[in-house]
């Protein structure tokens, strides 16, 4: 199950990378958030996968495809010079990067003490409710100004005369 | 447990592994897609990778609220960064009439 979720994550991200069309490149993008969310259900935690779902697959990834839509840039423009030594240089960082981490994840002594824990009960709206209106609560207020605060600018940044 | 069997069946060390590879394909598209909203989506997976590894570690160290809660505010400031961030890039658009980095590369028009 763990293996069919981080696959159809994996997948839905690097088709993104290599999609030409920006629509397309969304629909990868839902996909890998799916996936994400699954890999969440995995962790006993139903509640993050549900947020996963309405917030980034059904609000970001909307807006993102508004905005592709509304500018009609479905298809990326043509180079305005080639870039092969950055092209090549960000490849190979990547690599690079890759097998460091594949070295040092399968490596690591303290995250496999990690996995010897007991799966925890599934977490639920209740206990996620107290724990934010409880200890949580200012943040909970801020985050709410943030929000306000970020639709505000948004409009003040698209507007053409304020 | 093996490292491999662990990474297989989705123990701790799979989750880091999905999550740290997720990182590096966000990475991959902003540094070698051109495109300002493909660069975005890029940005939307490293910050996607970054929850991953939080729950994970959340549920193998005993699975409390804090973790969801923490996620919870990241999800907050992620969408306060996608409403800013596609706000400017219409804006960009408006200027220049493209969403190519590239010709985006003067702070004068």
């Amino acid at each position: 199950m763990f293996l069919i979720f981080a696959l159809i994550t994996l997948a839905g991200a690097v088709a993104l990378v290599f999609q030409r069309n920006l629509v397309v490149a969304g629909l990868c993008l839902v996909l890998c958030f799916m996936g994400v969310s699954g890999l969440f259900l995995l962790l006993a935690n139903p509640v993050a996968a549900a947020l996963q779902i309405i917030v980034y697959s059904g609000a970001i990834v909307v807006l993102l495809l508004f905005v592709v839509m509304l500018l009609n840039e479905h298809q990326e423009e043509a180079a305005v010079r080639a870039r092969p030594l950055q092209r090549w240089l960000s490849v190979a960082v990547l690599l690079v990067l890759g097998a460091g981490v594949v070295k040092l994840v399968a490596g690591s002594k303290l995250l496999k003490q990690l996995d010897a824990s007991p799966m925890p009960p599934a977490m639920t709206l209740n206990t996620l409710g107290d724990a934010l209106f409880g200890r949580h609560l200012l943040g909970f207020e801020v985050a709410g100004l943030l929000l306000l605060a970020a639709m505000v600018g948004a409009v003040a940044l698209v507007k053409r005369d304020l | 447990m093996t490292s491999l069997n662990a990474i297989l069946t989705g123990g701790l060390q799979g989750y880091i592994l999905v999550a740290l590879l997720l990182f590096l394909v966000g990475l991959a598209a902003v540094l070698c897609r051109r495109s300002v909203l493909l660069q975005f989506m890029g940005v939307e997976l490293m910050l996607n990778a970054a929850n991953v590894a939080l729950l994970a570690f959340a549920r193998f160290r005993g699975g409390d609220a804090q973790g969801t809660v923490y996620y919870l505010f990241i999800i907050a400031v992620a969408a306060c960064e996608a409403a800013v961030g596609l706000a400017l890039v219409v804006g960009l658009y408006r200027h220049r009439q493209s969403t190519d980095t590239d010709r985006a590369d003067a702070l004068k028009q």
